[in-house]
């Protein structure tokens, strides 16, 4: 029974890796094999994986290695990132855990978080021009809202008899913030700490798209202004990766700082 | 009662003191030279549905948009419906198309911005498969979570009372899959808003989105601000009546109320 259940998921992971190889085939087959797509309608899967070995040392078209603009783009998101999440944790905590505050802030904020991130884009070009900080300070505004929203939420989901035991103890507000609030909130602080990398992430291509002079998002718009759509995809598949890899060291930190009750 | 009338006054004095900092920065400051003022702001916000900005007025800017986002929203729900439920109830579909989910979901819609362009050309057609792309994923996805949240054990009792396939699937899957789509289909609405607006910045004649960026182009911070206050009103206006059909339509459920 055991084996018969182990060959089965074997033999769908036969099937998945199956799947891929034919598609990759049908790309191939559209493009290079029968040569229904041209290059600059979509570039074989051949030219796309020599495009991507490429573009480490070669600087064409764009004026920068892929490697340059990683770091650029790794750069101006982190930064961003990790301000918002300075403040927007911090912030949201606060908010949740002082009434009045709450009750004033919530409304505006509610107000401000409808808001996508790209659109201050433009706010902050006219404000600061192109150029690092305009980008940094979008992403800001776009990690902070997710991060407020979810350790706010994180504190609002405290259990009140776990806070009225610390009370009957005879803890200090403080006390109540710092040894129950807090750690109950932290999967849920984890959480956001992913969303706000998600959507820094996918604010600083947009943003790189419309206003920057490097960084990967400006590699894949160069490049499809001279129709060299293998680059495209190469920046398309870079960008994916490195938010995927983000993304699990986020979970991983998570994993290794709550303790107890998951989930 | 007096709880919620203390809400809606605290709510009222925080947006008030928002606003009284914002007139007191742009009018005795500096940042004033860049930065209109509130009441600046939401006149604009009130003339651009008299007064048309460019060559539509407010509310057609923002029907444009919402058409391009609702059409392809719709497809992208039915189709990611199809297919999460198609996965998650047969392993063999599972194994052929989660693959492909799973390599192309990372990547942001908005990086496909510049692909579709090549391949759709500058108008509608590039916007509706971005749109396309941004729900359809996350839709097929939640579904498929969903299916999979069904329990055996009910799906087992009902084959041994002799239930159908069918009288199974609209009797048990359905039913605990609903609350799935429609989370999938929230997200979906405010990422393919998010996505719209970011498309429509990059290349367009019209719409909410170009509404910013041709503010930036000429350098009027106004109407900047205008467009920025249209597509948060907007936003909030979407998900607010998506919420509403939520409750009314899965009103068992706790995610419903």
């Amino acid at each position: 029974m055991k084996d018969k259940k182990k060959f089965q998921i074997n033999k769908y992971i036969f099937i998945s890796i199956l799947s891929i190889c034919f598609g990759i085939f049908v790309w191939w087959l559209v493009t290079d094999g029968l040569g229904i797509f041209r290059s600059n309608a979509l570039p074989s899967p051949v030219k796309v994986f020599e495009s991507f070995i490429k573009k480490w040392y070669e600087t064409k078209p764009d004026g920068a290695t892929l490697l340059e603009h990683l770091i650029a783009s790794l750069q101006v998101a982190l930064g961003g990132y990790v301000i918002g999440a300075v403040i927007g944790i911090p912030l949201g905590i606060f908010m949740a855990w002082n009434d009045k505050i709450d009750m004033c802030v919530r409304p505006v904020f509610d107000l401000v978080r409808t808001i996508p991130g790209v659109a201050w884009t433009s706010v902050m070009v006219t404000l600061v021009g192109i150029g690092f900080l305009s980008k940094a300070l979008v992403i800001f505004i776009s990690a902070m809202v997710a991060m407020v929203i979810n350790s706010y939420s994180g504190i609002k989901q405290t259990k009140t008899v776990h806070l009225w035991v610390g009370q009957t103890f005879g803890a200090s507000n403080w006390e109540l913030l710092t040894k129950i609030a807090i750690p109950s909130a932290l999967p849920m602080i984890f959480t956001g700490l992913d969303v706000a990398l998600g959507s820094a992430w996918t604010t600083l291509v947009a943003a790189e798209l419309l206003a920057s002079t490097k960084g990967l998002g400006f590699m894949i718009q160069q490049a499809r202004g001279i129709f060299r759509l293998d680059i495209v995809i190469v920046g398309m598949i870079v960008i994916a990766i490195t938010g995927a890899v983000l993304s699990t060291i986020i979970q991983w930190l998570g994993r290794k700082m709550i303790k107890g009750g998951r989930t | 009662m007096a709880e919620k009338q203390k809400r809606v006054a605290f709510g009222a004095l925080g947006i008030f003191i928002f606003l009284c900092i914002w007139y007191a920065a742009t009018t005795l400051t500096s940042l004033g030279k860049v930065m209109p003022d509130p009441i600046t702001v939401l006149a604009g916000f009130f003339t651009a549905f008299v007064e048309p900005i460019g060559t539509h007025s407010m509310i057609m800017h923002i029907l444009v948009s919402l058409r391009r986002m609702l059409i392809p929203y719709f497809f992208g729900g039915v189709l990611g419906v199809l297919v999460g439920i198609l996965m998650g109830w047969y392993k063999l579909a599972d194994a052929i198309l989660m693959p492909y989910i799973q390599m192309i979901r990372p990547i942001p819609p908005i990086a496909w911005i510049p692909l579709s362009i090549v391949w759709f050309g500058f108008d509608e057609g590039s916007k509706y498969f971005l749109i396309f792309l941004a729900c359809f994923f996350t839709i097929a996805l939640t579904t498929y979570n969903g299916v999979h949240s069904v329990d055996e054990t009910l799906v087992r009792a009902a084959r041994m009372l002799g239930a159908k396939d069918n009288q199974l699937f609209t009797s048990i899957v359905l039913p605990t899959t609903v609350p799935y789509i429609f989370s999938g289909l929230q997200v979906a609405l405010g990422s393919a808003w998010a996505t719209i607006v970011a498309a429509e910045m990059i290349r367009s004649s019209e719409g909410v989105g170009w509404l910013i960026i041709s503010g930036q182009e000429v350098g009027n911070m106004t109407q900047i601000m205008v467009g920025i206050m249209a597509i948060a009103l907007t936003g909030l206006l979407i998900t607010s009546i998506m919420r509403g059909v939520e409750s009314k339509l899965c009103a068992w459920t706790v995610r419903g109320k």
